[in-house]
């Protein structure tokens, strides 16, 4: 595509680590921060709750990236209730629209964050369609 | 109980947290723009990622189109159907008193907020020359949808403006300026208290 700037990875990602409250800030890595600088869009998965229409109009989308040459991970956060993915809920979304689970990478809190932001920066750069799908897509 | 304290929460276009939403040539960014996620942070407002009706809609190999091939019955609904969606969430926002704000993306059909764009007569061979349409001030097909589901659950409107990425030739720094005027202006009607009461 001439000119255009798309990094062809994606993340899908938990409301509280777009958002990470005041009290666990310190807690966690920067984690729009290092998906900035890994090239990765971000999906917004909802804050706790039910939100059906939105986590299916979410597969949706997920599925249509996946289908033309997208890589899609998830990044959540351990001790969450499906890492704040909503996963319970997503995966079968995602099964019934015929997409392969995205991989998922837990963030820990309350540990060394500097670690855990490498951590999860290693996981994001080592993650990508195969070559072979890269080349028939993204041209 | 103690309620939680007042938070600023944007709601902002799909791509504008991605990216890889754009119709092709129309990304400008890997993956975020960083100058909008990172002008809102600073000031302390939450993020709250709109979906984006294009992609789900006609995909993401989608021709570019003009408000005039969007403004159809069966994507007004698609759009109808994403504003049910992510419209709970807004209303509990906006209920518990947080002050909402909207980040468009302006020039875009669907995602324009003071701008979109318009040709009436595009349609069938996609082999327009470049520039070949018009910038209009009115607002894209799905902001027009979304806030007219948000006037349904009787919600006051929200303060709104867009990120000027699709009007033809992307000129960040003045986008960043306008931004920037914008949530000063936020700033200034929050401090003299002229915000719509919610009913």
């Amino acid at each position: 595509m001439n000119g255009d700037a798309r990094g062809w990875r994606i993340a899908l990602l938990p409301d509280t680590l777009v958002n990470p409250r005041e009290a666990s800030r310190s807690a966690l890595p920067d984690v729009l921060g290092i998906l900035e600088a890994a090239g990765y869009g971000v999906l917004q998965l909802p804050p706790p709750g039910e939100h059906g229409p939105l986590l299916a109009a979410i597969a949706d989308q997920v599925a249509e990236y996946a289908h033309h040459g997208y890589a899609v991970a998830a990044v959540g956060v351990r001790g969450e209730p499906g890492g704040g993915l909503h996963w319970r809920r997503l995966a079968p979304l995602l099964r019934h629209r015929g997409v392969a689970l995205p991989p998922r990478h837990l963030v820990r809190a309350l540990v060394d964050t500097a670690t855990e932001g490498e951590r999860l920066a290693a996981f994001l750069s080592g993650y990508d369609l195969p070559v072979e799908e890269q080349r028939r897509w993204r041209v | 109980m103690k309620q939680d304290a007042r938070r600023r929460v944007a709601l902002i276009a799909n791509c504008l947290l991605n990216q890889n939403a754009k119709v092709c040539e129309g990304a400008h960014y890997r993956g975020l723009v960083s100058p909008v996620v990172q002008a809102l942070r600073s000031r302390g407002y939450e993020l709250q990622q709109l979906p984006c009706p294009e992609l789900a809609f006609a995909g993401a190999r989608r021709w570019w189109a003009v408000y005039e091939q969007y403004d159809t019955p069966a994507y007004r609904a698609h759009c109808r159907r994403l504003a049910q969606a992510i419209a709970p969430l807004i209303e509990q926002y906006i209920r518990r008193g947080d002050e909402v704000i909207l980040i468009g993306l302006d020039g875009s059909p669907s995602t324009g907020v003071r701008f979109t764009s318009s040709k009436p007569d595009w349609g069938g061979r996609p082999n327009r020359p470049d520039d070949d349409w018009e910038i209009v001030p009115r607002r894209g097909i799905w902001i027009e949808e979304l806030e007219a589901e948000l006037k349904r659950r009787g919600l006051p409107s929200v303060p709104a403006t867009g990120w000027a990425l699709d009007m033809g030739r992307f000129d960040e720094a003045g986008s960043r300026r306008d931004l920037e005027e914008f949530l000063e202006s936020r700033e200034a009607a929050q401090g003299s208290g002229d915000d719509p009461a919610v009913p």
